[in-house]
């Protein structure tokens, strides 16, 4: 038997505790699901607000369904099902040495077949391709996270990998 | 063999993908045609990296957040309880007062008219209270009596005079209420009256009387006059206990009377003024037999 947990999570360092292990997570998952128009971090913090006003009906071990639930309510509630687009930041550090124009050209054209390819994905796949592709995580990890199987999550995954390759090959 | 390899193949893309490839099975996944293609997608995915956020500054607004909506709730429950708290005692007050009952009392040698909420109108005699409800008297007509009144009941529902002995129920009619101490008595001049006591119920007819003394009904007989004698400033008794007859002596005079205790139950028939001691000294001891002697509020009375 696992130790009984706190029944509540009215506790200041608790519910700490609490956001440091979940805030990053929610937080990426809302942007990879909705997009940074509607403002994920708020959000974010926002449903960790709602966690505290509900901190002595919700025991520990609901929290991250209660978070994940509540964000995505609140996002859904201004969400009208726009389509999701993501943009490719310029942050890649340029090669001085490999500056050639048709190489230059060929990377901007691949960036933009990809955002468009992206944009092609289902919203599941999308949310769990990007957490493992982006933020490093693995199938576990998500699927303890969106509360669905391992098995679930490798699906999506890989259907999404071999969606944008035909994307991208076809574009 | 080419069946197998495509198995591996799908095995080690689902193990890089899973950040699960062990070196050997790396080098084997740096050996597939697509790993160019595969390497370069990834590293432009990672052009799509979630905003980065600091946990810490995180935290601290969502504590800032709690925290300001928290002492708004705070600040505004005592001043919501405040405002509450005083609504509750002004209805309080008001609903004491509009249901509160009126009192009408009058002193020794003092009669009073009151004239109650629907024109019927009620006479007291002295040492007498009324106490009735304004605000409920549409629903009920009810007045609580101690002393001796003499009602005008104007039509309506029924009217209850409620006494310590017995209540008097009528519908519109005029009659008499004497309620003393060990005394009740109620006569009717018009209509009907019912008279209602632990000891005894009756209706009582146009010149009857309803007699209780020292919890005993006494029979009495027919009078014939249209309204009691004390409004003419007139006390008159019929086969009356003495000690009665000297309270009520006392209550018209402001005066103590003592008297031997012997004679206190004498059966007294006669009356007395209220406007005139001496005669009305006179008046109560001559049929007696006794002697009286005053001096300021005292008298006292002796047998000859």
């Amino acid at each position: 038997m696992s130790k009984p947990l706190k029944d509540h999570i009215c506790e200041e360092q608790l519910f700490s505790s609490i956001f440091k292990k979940y805030s990053k997570d929610l937080h990426d998952f809302l942007y990879y699901k909705f997009g940074s128009q509607l403002n994920p971090q708020d959000k974010m913090q926002e449903a960790f607000v709602k966690l505290w006003e509900n901190c002595s009906k919700i025991p520990q071990d609901k929290a991250k369904s209660f978070l994940f639930t509540t964000a995505n309510n609140l996002m859904l509630n201004e969400f009208a099902h726009q389509k999701v687009v993501l943009r490719h930041r310029q942050t890649k550090p340029k090669h001085s040495t490999n500056i050639n124009p048709e190489f230059l050209l060929q990377e901007k054209e691949y960036k933009a077949k990809l955002e468009k390819a992206i944009s092609n994905l289902t919203e599941a796949q999308r949310v769990a391709f990007l957490m493992n592709r982006v933020e490093g995580k693995r199938f576990k990890e998500i699927a303890e996270l969106l509360d669905i199987s391992t098995k679930a999550v490798e699906k999506r995954i890989y259907g999404a990998l071999k969606k944008l390759r035909k994307d991208i090959d076809e574009l | 063999m080419c069946e197998s390899n495509i198995m591996n193949r799908e095995d080690l893309i689902q193990k890089w993908l899973d950040h699960n490839l062990n070196p050997q099975e790396l080098e084997a996944f740096k050996q597939l045609d697509d790993y160019d293609d595969l390497t370069r997608l990834d590293k432009h995915l990672k052009g799509f990296k979630a905003d980065t956020m600091s946990t810490d500054n995180a935290l601290d607004d969502v504590w800032n957040t709690i925290n300001s909506t928290q002492q708004k709730k705070r600040k505004l429950l005592p001043v919501l309880s405040k405002v509450a708290a005083i609504l509750v005692i002004c209805f309080g007050i008001y609903f004491y007062i509009t249901t509160l009952d009126t009192e009408m009392n009058t002193l020794v040698s003092q009669q009073k008219s009151v004239t109650l909420p629907d024109a019927s109108e009620v006479k007291l005699n002295a040492m007498s209270t009324i106490t009735f409800n304004e605000s409920r008297w549409d629903n009920n007509r009810t007045v609580n009596l101690d002393g001796e009144a003499f009602f005008k009941v104007a039509k309506g529902q029924k009217f209850d005079v409620k006494t310590n002995i017995g209540t008097v129920t009528v519908l519109g009619t005029q009659f008499n209420v004497k309620h003393r101490e060990n005394f009740f008595e109620v006569t009717c001049y018009e209509g009907q009256v019912k008279v209602d006591t632990n000891l005894k119920q009756h209706t009582l007819l146009p010149g009857d009387s309803f007699l209780i003394i020292d919890g005993n009904y006494i029979a009495t007989e027919k009078e014939n006059l249209s309204s009691p004698s004390w409004l003419n400033h007139n006390s008159s008794f019929k086969s009356i206990p003495f000690k009665e007859v000297i309270s009520e002596f006392e209550r018209q005079y402001d005066v103590t009377v003592s008297y031997d205790q012997r004679d206190a139950n004498q059966k007294f028939t006669g009356s007395f003024t209220h406007n005139d001691i001496e005669i009305a000294l006179k008046s109560i001891t001559l049929p007696l037999q006794l002697k009286y002697s005053k001096t300021d509020h005292i008298i006292s009375l002796k047998r000859e």
